[in-house]
């Protein structure tokens, strides 16, 4: 047995519940394991002092309280969301967040679709001008070097970096 | 015998701009075999060069100079050295995929390549078919003998001249003029070493240690017919749109949350795209200027080569992208069906 597991004996020793062999064998290691005595020594001190505490009775009102909901008939789901609704019109400042709440989740999806549809509406062109070079690619007697570098500015646009025009360049 | 009339009197205009007129020779190769050459030249040779690009867009031009490097079959590197804002930048197709290094940002982009190999007999056909062609003469560029190609689509929008390599095939200047005859694009090598085997480690990336990497492929698999794309995605498109644009291939595209329908056209020469997307996922953009049509109000992005026209319909924002004039932009939104 580990070690561990004979100071969870220990417990199960100082209120009696062992067999009595499982009792000797607690009492075998205890005479050769110190650290067990120690923690022995302080679950007896504890012992001992929960049972000089004073009993305390339950107040039969309690009781009664607890009868009384085992006792009440099921709510049905629209008596429970009618005690909700109460229970946000006597919390406003509930209602306002929770009502902000559902705003922000419609919403989400709304800003998000109009960002992409204007976040397209800047990188269209570039696509446009990306695919048309390619395509014109089919002219055999077409620039190669100016289709390059028509292909890999709008390239370089597209992945959001685009060249920047200089004096020089105008 | 209108067919036949339209070219003529569009090559004696084009040989009649003051400038441009050439010394007819008779040693100059077709239009046909200048096409050919152009189309074939991926397959030949490599070569590593310095270019400069001027783009006009609205009422400013930006020119970037660049170091071009290009190896059989389909590898390209870009190493950009100014303007300021892309000073560093490399961009490196190894013929998969295209990975950009941002030095100023430690980024890496990883996306679908953009360089294709060589043209075969066939696109070189449907150039010829789709575009009026006329070989204008011959020049000196960076001390190499080019000729000088017209090239210009049939309903009369902006017009191409390429300044091609006689030796290679590779064309060593362009220039793109607008309907109204104003230059929006030039491309030149203002030096050129051609070589027929540049190391391949030049095209292979490696991510520089401690670099954020960030995959960008956004377009699922491409579909061929209006009807397929309609299938995968709810979004309809015509077959045809004016100016002869054929519609080529279709795809969902797919960026975060956002999720698009394209639809790729083409007359043979140049692109057109065509997007649709549920105006529920995106606001109406506000870059660019806006513009009215017949459906409401509209916004114009001229982003330099070519513009986007953005306008909303039947609950969708539509956008087309081309290289093509604001007027005639309009032309084609006002000409496609709206989702029903």
């Amino acid at each position: 047995m580990t070690h561990a597991r004979w100071q969870r004996q220990l417990s199960a020793y100082v209120d009696g519940e062992l067999t009595p062999h499982e009792a000797e064998e607690v009492q075998a290691h205890l005479a050769q394991c110190e650290s067990c005595q120690v923690e022995l020594d302080r679950l007896q001190s504890l012992k001992s002092l929960l049972g000089r505490l004073p009993e305390r009775t339950v107040p039969e009102t309690l009781w009664m309280s607890i009868r009384a909901q085992l006792d009440r008939p099921q709510q049905s789901w629209i008596a429970k969301v009618e005690q909700w609704l109460q229970g946000v019109v006597r919390r406003p400042a509930l209602a306002a967040a929770a009502l902000a709440l559902v705003a922000i989740l419609v919403a989400i999806p709304l800003v998000r679709g109009r960002l992409e549809r204007l976040r397209a509406a800047e990188l269209g062109p570039d696509l446009y001008i990306r695919e048309h070079a390619l395509a014109s690619a089919s002219d055999p007697f077409l620039d190669r070097a100016y289709l390059g570098l028509l292909i890999s500015d709008a390239s370089l646009a597209l992945v959001g970096t685009p060249r920047e025009e200089t004096e020089e360049s105008r | 015998m209108m067919r036949t009339l339209i070219p003529a009197i569009w090559l004696a205009t084009t040989l009649a701009v003051p400038g441009l007129r050439a010394v007819a020779s008779a040693s100059l190769p077709s239009a046909r075999d200048v096409v050919a050459s152009m189309a074939a030249a991926p397959a030949l040779v490599d070569y590593e060069a310095t270019k400069v690009l001027t783009a006009v867009h609205q009422d400013r031009a930006e020119t970037i100079t660049v170091l071009e490097s290009y190896k059989r079959l389909g590898r390209l590197r870009l190493e950009f050295l100014s303007p300021e804002s892309v000073s560093g930048r490399l961009v490196i197709d190894d013929g998969v995929s295209v990975w950009q290094y941002e030095p100023s940002q430690h980024l890496v982009i990883h996306g679908p390549s953009f360089v294709h190999p060589a043209e075969g007999p066939e696109r070189v056909e449907e150039f010829l078919r789709s575009a009026l062609i006329a070989v204008l003469g011959t020049e000196d560029v960076i001390g190499r003998q080019t000729v000088v190609l017209a090239m210009e689509t049939h309903d009369a929008g902006p017009s191409r001249r390429y300044w091609v390599d006689r030796e290679t095939g590779v064309i060593l200047r362009t220039e793109e003029r607008d309907a109204r005859g104003e230059v929006v694009f030039t491309s030149f090598f203002t030096r050129i070493s051609f070589g027929l085997n540049l190391p391949s480690a030049l095209f292979r990336f490696t991510p520089p240690s401690g670099a954020r990497a960030i995959d960008l492929y956004e377009s699922g698999d491409p579909v061929s017919s209006p009807e397929a794309l309609r299938q995968a995605s709810g979004a309809w498109v015509p077959t045809t749109l004016p100016f002869g644009y054929r519609f080529r291939m279709g795809a969902v595209v797919h960026h975060g949350a956002l999720t698009s329908t394209s639809a790729s056209y083409t007359d043979g020469v140049r692109t057109l795209t065509v997007f649709v997307t549920a105006s529920s996922q995106m606001a109406f953009p506000q870059v660019g200027v806006p513009v009215t049509m017949e459906s409401g109000p509209a916004r114009l992005l001229d982003v330099g080569y070519f513009r986007v026209l953005m306008w909303q319909a039947g609950g969708a924002t539509y956008a087309l992208a081309a290289t093509l004039s604001p007027s005639r932009l309009l032309l084609v939104a006002s000409a496609l069906p709206q989702r029903p």
